[in-house]
């Protein structure tokens, strides 16, 4: 369009001209068998759903979900979902699960990195001893938790070594106490996954800055807070969302160790959504709820995909530098001060 | 005095996260009596036995099923495990492959189709398969491997994209430009001067899709029923005689299902990280 000179290579204005059309064709190809599988996997379950989502509809009876339509009734479900008990209860569970295993993870991910981050005889060993948990089948993580917690079992006699007296507490069918045990299994199936993650960022961490601020005179506290905080934040960042993402989903353990219960004790959402459909039977309703949920999520998802795409074209230490808004050189002075001042 | 105290925390940390899989280890080698004895903890195997492995993989008695309500040993549902998870890995790679090099190379489908393809993996699969369900009865793919299998290499593919796409984008263009000059097609670049560049990455990302569908749980609860049931629904659906427990038999085939990706997730340590984060840290 423009009157510019053809030079090589200035930029998208060239690209657009010069045999894109060619190279969309081929690009056509290579994404094409990936969104057939995803049309199949997503486009008719979603127009699905949304039908079924405005009736009222169980194979219980034995009606086929193409004649659905005998028990319509339009927005019923939807509004059904927004004052049910079971459903916000069970929204709420999530977020709470989600947001304590999440910082659990995350805190105990870093103190361990920390320890971890200076070399030392046996130090690879000792890597791959404390990735192990993150290996284990969810499923088969929450078979360990059953057997764990067992009123006789192994948590209550180390805790009565601890405590005195004979600890007999009741981790899985004691309703205020069950959500706590999940989230424990959690916590230990995946601390290793943000220890992971934030020992890759600490040993990346340029070296030259981390002597000058300790040469200077800076203590552990301010280097701390001032140097590697800011370096890490975008690995932070990265690390939170996809082990919230994943926690949300929560389902394997769970189910595995209390189905839900006692009650809806451990009922989150893709607990809930199990029991919908095949305890209660209720899949009209429940396609109702999974869609508006998924709505919601795509949203957030949105959103909580941006740090990840940006972080996938940037190196290590771009991403350190764009974590931190300021140039090495005051983020040592800043160090300093904070020494001097404390 | 600062070398032991991190000495001694290290040593903390790692008695507590060890702790789970010490239990789950030796009470694959406990007998009967050892296993649940009411009132009492056994804190280590006082006669460890074989015993265990031999009933699940069903070497002691092939034609008996010792555990009630299943018809086979746990022999089965881990060659189930094993052909479902592979089947999926390989789909989801040969889709997912392609898809990232149209991506990455050519910005296929335009910006927003990597977001919708990494939108699917934060979906809760609990809600995802409710209406695959009726989908997959309706086409007569419910309780088939076939299904799993679609399943399988459907759910993980998004990761495939994301992982190679990050692979792809290290490999300079020049790379398949000059492979073109030098008379190959589009796709012959492809796979004679692209591939091999990431051969690495590859297998990472096979390796990785592999251990996801190994640990499936909901999809196999929710699309099969008893004759392709996979080890992990297998494990938790074991009991003994009278709903009695049967941990020591779980736990011998809780540690043959950890061994895979345990052994398979070691081997890719270098990729490990880049993994979990679907490519966006790369060490």
């Amino acid at each position: 369009m423009s009157s510019e000179p053809l030079a090589p290579n200035t930029g998208p204005a060239r690209k657009r001209r010069a045999g894109v059309s060619r190279s969309d064709k081929i690009g056509a190809v290579f994404v094409l068998p990936g969104q057939l599988l995803m049309t199949f996997i997503v486009l008719f379950p979603a127009i699905v759903a949304i039908y079924i989502g405005f009736t009222e509809w169980t194979p219980i009876n034995g009606t086929t979900f193409w004649s659905a339509y005998k028990n319509w009734h339009w927005f019923s479900g939807y509004t059904e979902a927004f004052t049910s008990r079971e459903f916000w209860d069970a929204t709420w569970r999530t977020v709470l699960i989600t947001v304590v295993c999440t910082v659990a993870e995350g805190i105990l991910g870093f103190a361990l990195a920390m320890l971890l981050v200076k070399d030392f005889k046996g130090r690879g060993l000792v890597m791959v001893y404390f990735l192990l948990p993150m290996m284990v089948v969810p499923a088969v993580s929450g078979f360990i938790f059953q057997m764990l917690f067992q009123v006789d079992g192994p948590i209550n006699g180390l805790l009565s070594f601890i405590v005195p007296g004979d600890v007999k507490l009741q981790w899985l069918s004691d309703p205020s106490l069950a959500i706590w045990g999940v989230m424990i299994a959690d916590i230990w199936q995946w601390t290793p996954l943000m220890f992971l993650i934030f020992l890759s960022g600490l040993v990346a961490l340029p070296e030259d800055q981390m002597n000058a601020a300790r040469i200077l005179g800076a203590g552990f506290f301010p280097q701390f807070t001032r140097l590697i905080i800011p370096m890490m934040r975008p690995i932070l960042l990265i690390a939170v969302i996809i082990r919230a993402m994943e926690v949300f989903k929560l389902f394997d353990p769970v189910y595995v160790m209390t189905q839900g219960g006692p009650g809806t004790a451990t009922q989150n959402l893709s607990i809930y959504f199990y029991r919908l459909t095949n305890v209660s039977g209720r899949w009209g309703y429940a396609c109702a709820v999974a869609l508006l949920v998924l709505i919601a999520l795509s949203i957030v998802a949105k959103q909580a995909i941006k740090p990840i795409e940006r972080a996938q074209n940037e190196s290590m230490e771009e991403l350190m530098a764009a974590g931190a808004d300021e140039a090495p050189a005051e983020r040592i002075e800043d160090a300093i001060d904070a020494e001097a001042r404390a | 005095m600062k070398t032991a105290l991190r000495a001694g925390a290290i040593a903390i940390y790692g008695a507590v996260f060890g702790f789970p899989l010490y239990w789950v280890i030796t009470m694959a080698f406990k007998p009967k009596v050892e296993e649940n004895p009411p009132g009492i903890t056994v804190w280590y195997p006082h006669a460890p036995t074989l015993k265990n492995f031999k009933d699940v993989l069903g070497i002691s008695d092939p034609g008996a099923s010792i555990f009630a309500q299943q018809d086979f040993s746990a022999l089965t549902p881990l060659k189930n495990s094993f052909l479902a998870a592979g089947g999926g890995t390989l789909l989801a790679l040969v889709v997912g492959v392609f898809a990232a090099y149209g991506i990455a190379r050519f910005r296929a489908g335009g910006s927003q189709l990597p977001f919708q393809i990494l939108q699917l993996r934060m979906f809760p699969p609990a809600a995802v398969v409710i209406p695959l369900y009726f989908m997959f009865v309706y086409l007569h793919l419910w309780n088939t491997l076939e299904g799993l299998i679609i399943i399988y290499g459907a759910v993980t593919f998004p990761f495939v994209v994301w992982l190679m796409r990050s692979f792809f984008q290290d490999v300079p263009r020049e790379i398949s430009e000059a492979a073109i000059v030098d008379g190959c097609t589009q796709w012959g670049a492809f796979f004679k001067a692209v591939l091999p560049m990431v051969k690495g990455g590859l297998a990472a990302t096979a390796l990785f899709v592999f251990i996801l569908n190994w640990s499936d749980y909901l999809i196999v609860l929710v699309m099969t029923q008893d004759k392709w049931t996979t080890a992990p629904l297998f494990l938790s659906t074991m009991s003994g005689g009278a709903g009695g427990q049967e941990y020591a038999h779980q736990a011998a085939l809780a540690v043959l299902l950890i061994l895979p990706p345990a052994i398979l997730g070691l081997s890719i340590q270098k990729y490990l990280v880049r993994g979990l984060t679907f490519g966006a840290i790369k060490r």
